[in-house]
């Protein structure tokens, strides 16, 4: 271990003085007071996300997040918002592939607010609800459809990549958002019976971080998530293997004027013995104006715009992806090439210290800097939990990297980008 | 067992008492003003070297000379070339990055205490002794040059960047910074250098460092860095206040838009207002944060967008009132006609409850302005640009408290002006322009990509 992991041990940094326990109705809680600031976060997560759909019901994880936020039998409609804010807190909650998050920060007097909100929709959801507040959601869901995918450059490349990627049946499949005939088709039981299945305290994990006394939190949220009724358990989402026997490539016209290649292997799921690697290996191809691809196509040879790339793991599966876009006059074949020899190059020469080490510094330095903001601490907490259980990883997260040698960046460079991909190009769409 | 009855809405018994974070003002050697705040909670020192450079120092016939300067300042300087620069600050995991605008060229830095001092001794190099050398002005400019190539696939570029044309015209915050092909194409690597040598002076800096440091070490190791940096240069630069017009619908159309792109506002008073917390009270109901009222209408009411906001932004000559959405087509019209409605309804009516909303959600949220390095950077970031004194933020929450209802009606009538507006929409013509022309007194014009009207 190095002196800045060492620096950090001793200060007790990355040492989080936690309590976790779990209710009689199931519900996980995780309690994390830091008196030195003056504000309390709220962080649940619910084991939904929308690799628990399928075909027809895309994007239903997401739309319901959205319901969340229409009252419950004692909030109005916008209530959830309201509140928060008047409080002066700030709020939000997100869908991935497989999880729903909710969170408020606010300041500490309002914690009792905050936990009262939530266990209100965690509870008491569905006498909330009418046919104009589904239709009305349906309606901006589209609209962020629209805005954040659709009316975007290059805004469909992660649903051509990920369609082809994964087998149909397969839930990474489609997007999260969903596809658009099947946002527009939703119905009002679709929300009672996922919420029935999916929103139980036996599903849901809750951190509070920051300023509060823990005995007094304990009790309110005794007081109110005490009674909530945990429903069935959830049975484990069943996937096939995913592998390509050979690689395939899509070109799809676009509103662009350049043109953009991706490139997308199968690789391991989340927190997996290489994730770390190809995290790292990431780094060492695009992460830095002296990063290999970097330096080569956009520096050197000045063929590509920009080139990017990453790892990509959920709790079922993972893809590795780069992504370049040509300069004008400069084909997608000769990116391909170029990377691909890049790749090769890494392979049969491997890698110097040096580049080793600035990649897992590189990694340390965004990780203690994302420590700065209590939101983002309970959100890293409540991520450990879900897929380590054990919500103090931080210096468990940080040593995974640490102890990533050359060789393995090889192996796994090896092992995954030399097999079949998926290849796509983003071109101008013909005059 | 007794149910707890929910419909009681839990209310704090205590209230909270927040004090800003203790700020120095100092100085360094050669005179240069720092703003410094010590914070210990974590091993990090964020620094910003804040030099009022910027695209207003453009020649007219050269826009984007201060955003390609801006690029080019770190590709090379003193003893390293641009990818040896680059590999000293990956090694320290430090963040540097350079960030320029209409008024501003700023360097910054984001670092772990123990290599703060050598990420600072490396923007000395930057800010003194950046290199320009041919082969980078030509990688960058080319950079630049495909660059603006790829904003015409953007149509919230697009739309914001004409909006920018028509309210401010030909005066300096007009221009997108970035520029357009034929001025970058125009640009030598000479010129460059002479902007950075007219405006990238000593008497044109001011610095900020908040992290875990003591005032005399962060006093000690600018000085030591930066003592040589004594060049000087007269800041000033006209800005001619273009004056308001009658309301006018622009369109420019995007073929196969998945949506519209709105931009509604105008020309708005300086930073140094006396109303600005008024106006900030009245902003936040009508469309700043999500229950306001253009929001709750555009969003949850009719489900037109994905979001909607109005926002008052600042820059150091002037002022932009802009309500900003992207709509789905078919309701283009009809979101304009309802922006338009709220736009006269506060003039009409604001309510006590939304006041008061208003101003328990500016007071309470203020202290979570100050919980990482960057934001409280960014509290002292604005107060120089904007050559702001201090009680700007030790008052803040006793001047919004003091603000009367008939302030913030006032400033509603006085700073939303219906009658004046820039309205800008950007989509598919043969499905949008029909619906813009039934808008009660419009005569929408065409505009290029650029903003300029079509002839």
């Amino acid at each position: 271990m190095n002196n800045l992991t060492n620096q950090l041990m001793t200060k007790n940094l990355l040492k989080i003085d936690y309590e976790k326990y779990s209710h009689p109705n199931g519900l996980q809680v995780i309690l994390y007071p830091d008196l030195s600031i003056p504000v309390v976060a709220v962080n649940l997560w619910y084991r939904v996300g929308s690799a628990n759909e399928r075909n027809s019901k895309t994007g239903f994880a997401h739309l319901f997040e959205h319901m969340m936020f229409q009252g419950s039998q004692n909030v109005p409609k916008e209530g959830h918002f309201k509140f928060i804010q008047e409080a002066g807190g700030s709020l939000n909650g997100s869908t991935s592939f497989d999880r729903t998050n909710y969170y408020e920060t606010v300041p500490a007097n309002y914690l009792e607010l905050a936990l009262w909100l939530e266990a209100d929709r965690m509870g008491f959801m569905l006498p909330g609800l009418n046919q104009e507040k589904l239709d009305n959601q349906k309606d901006v869901v589209m609209n962020e459809r629209r805005q954040r995918y659709e009316n975007q450059p290059y805004g469909l490349a992660w649903e051509k990549l990920f369609s082809n990627l994964f087998s149909q049946d397969h839930p990474y499949s489609w997007p999260t958002i969903g596809w658009m005939d099947d946002i527009a088709k939703f119905e009002l039981d679709d929300v009672r019976k996922f919420f029935e299945k999916y929103y139980s305290p036996s599903n849901a994990s809750l951190v509070i971080g920051g300023n509060f006394d823990k005995s007094n939190a304990k009790d309110l949220i005794e007081k109110y998530f005490g009674e909530i009724k945990e429903t069935a358990a959830i049975p484990e989402i069943e996937t096939s293997l995913q592998s390509l026997s050979e690689s395939k490539k899509i070109i799809y016209e676009d509103n662009v004027q350049l043109p953009r290649i991706y490139l997308a292997w199968h690789t391991v799921k989340a927190f997996h013995e290489q994730d770390a690697v190809l995290d790292l290996l990431s780094d060492i191809l695009t992460s830095s104006k002296n990063s290999r691809l970097h330096k080569s196509l956009v520096f050197e040879k000045q063929i590509a715009q920009d080139i990017s790339s990453f790892q990509y793991s959920g709790n079922l599966d993972g893809s590795f992806i780069i992504a370049s876009t040509a300069k004008p006059g400069i084909t997608l074949e000769k990116i391909k090439d170029e990377i691909t020899k890049s790749i090769h190059e890494l392979i049969s020469n491997g890698i110097t210290e040096n580049e080793l080490l600035k990649a897992k510094n590189n990694i340390k330095s965004a990780y203690i800097f994302s420590l700065q903001k209590i939101d983002l601490i309970t959100d890293h907490i409540n991520h450990y939990n879900f897929y380590l259980n054990e919500p103090d990883s931080f210096l468990f997260d940080l040593s995974r990297y640490e102890q990533v040698t050359r060789e393995q960046i090889i192996d796994t460079a090896q092992k995954f980008l030399t097999k079949p991909n998926v290849e796509l190009n983003i071109i101008p769409k013909k005059m | 067992m007794i149910m707890l009855d929910r419909s009681i809405i839990p209310i704090p018994t205590k209230e909270l008492l927040f004090n800003i974070p203790e700020i120095k003002f100092l100085k360094l050697v050669n005179n240069i003003d720092i703003s410094f705040v010590h914070k210990e909670n974590l091993p990090i020192v964020y620094a910003e070297i804040i030099v009022f450079s910027g695209s207003r120092f453009d020649p007219a016939d050269k826009k984007g000379l201060g955003y390609l300067t801006s690029l080019l300042i770190d590709e090379g300087a003193g003893e390293y070339d641009a990818l040896q620069l680059s590999e000293e600050f990956e090694k320290l995991g430090s963040v540097f990055s350079v960030s320029a605008d209409h008024d501003t060229i700023i360097l910054s830095i984001l670092s772990l205490t123990e290599n703060f001092e050598r990420s600072l001794e490396l923007i000395s190099k930057i800010a003194l002794k950046p290199r320009f050398e041919e082969k980078d002005f030509q990688r960058e400019k080319k950079k630049v040059l495909d660059r603006i190539l790829q904003l015409k696939d953007e149509p919230s570029f697009i739309a914001s960047s004409a909006f920018e044309r028509r309210v401010f015209g030909d005066s300096y915050y007009g221009f997108p910074e970035i520029g357009f092909a034929e001025s970058i194409a125009r640009i030598s690597n000479v010129d460059v250098k002479d902007f950075f040598a007219r405006t990238f002076t000593s008497t044109n800096a001011k610095i900020v460092a908040v992290g875990n440091l003591n005032e005399t070490e962060i006093i000690r190791l600018f000085n030591k860095y930066f003592n040589e940096w004594t060049s000087s240069s007269d800041n000033y630069q006209y800005f001619e206040t273009p004056k308001r017009k009658a309301t006018s619908f622009y369109f420019i159309h995007k073929s196969d838009s998945a949506q519209s792109e709105i931009r509604v506002g105008h020309i708005s008073k300086k930073r140094n207002t006396n109303d600005f917390i008024p106006t900030r009270i009245m902003n936040t109901i009508l469309g700043g944060q999500f229950s306001s009222r253009i929001n709750s209408n555009l969003r949850e009411k009719r489900g037109f967008t994905y979001g909607a906001n109005s926002s008052f932004h600042y820059y150091k000559e002037a002022g932009l009132f802009e309500i900003l959405t992207a709509v789905n087509i078919e309701n283009t019209g009809e979101a304009i006609i309802e922006i338009l409605k709220e736009l006269n309804g506060i003039r009409e009516y604001i309510s006590d409850d939304e006041i008061n909303f208003a101003k328990s959600y500016l007071i309470k949220q203020f202290p979570s302005r100050f919980e990482t390095s960057n934001q409280i950077a960014n509290n002292l970031e604005s107060l120089l640009i904007h050559a702001l004194p201090l009680e700007e933020l030790i008052n803040y929450t006793n001047k919004v408290k003091s603000v009367t209802n008939e302030e913030v009606k006032t400033s509603a009538i006085n700073n939303v002006l219906p009658n004046e507006l820039v309205i800008v929409a950007v989509g598919e013509r043969k499905k949008v322009f029909e619906q813009l022309k039934k808008i009660p007194g419009a005569e929408p014009i065409e505009l290029d990509l650029y903003g300029n009207l079509l002839t």
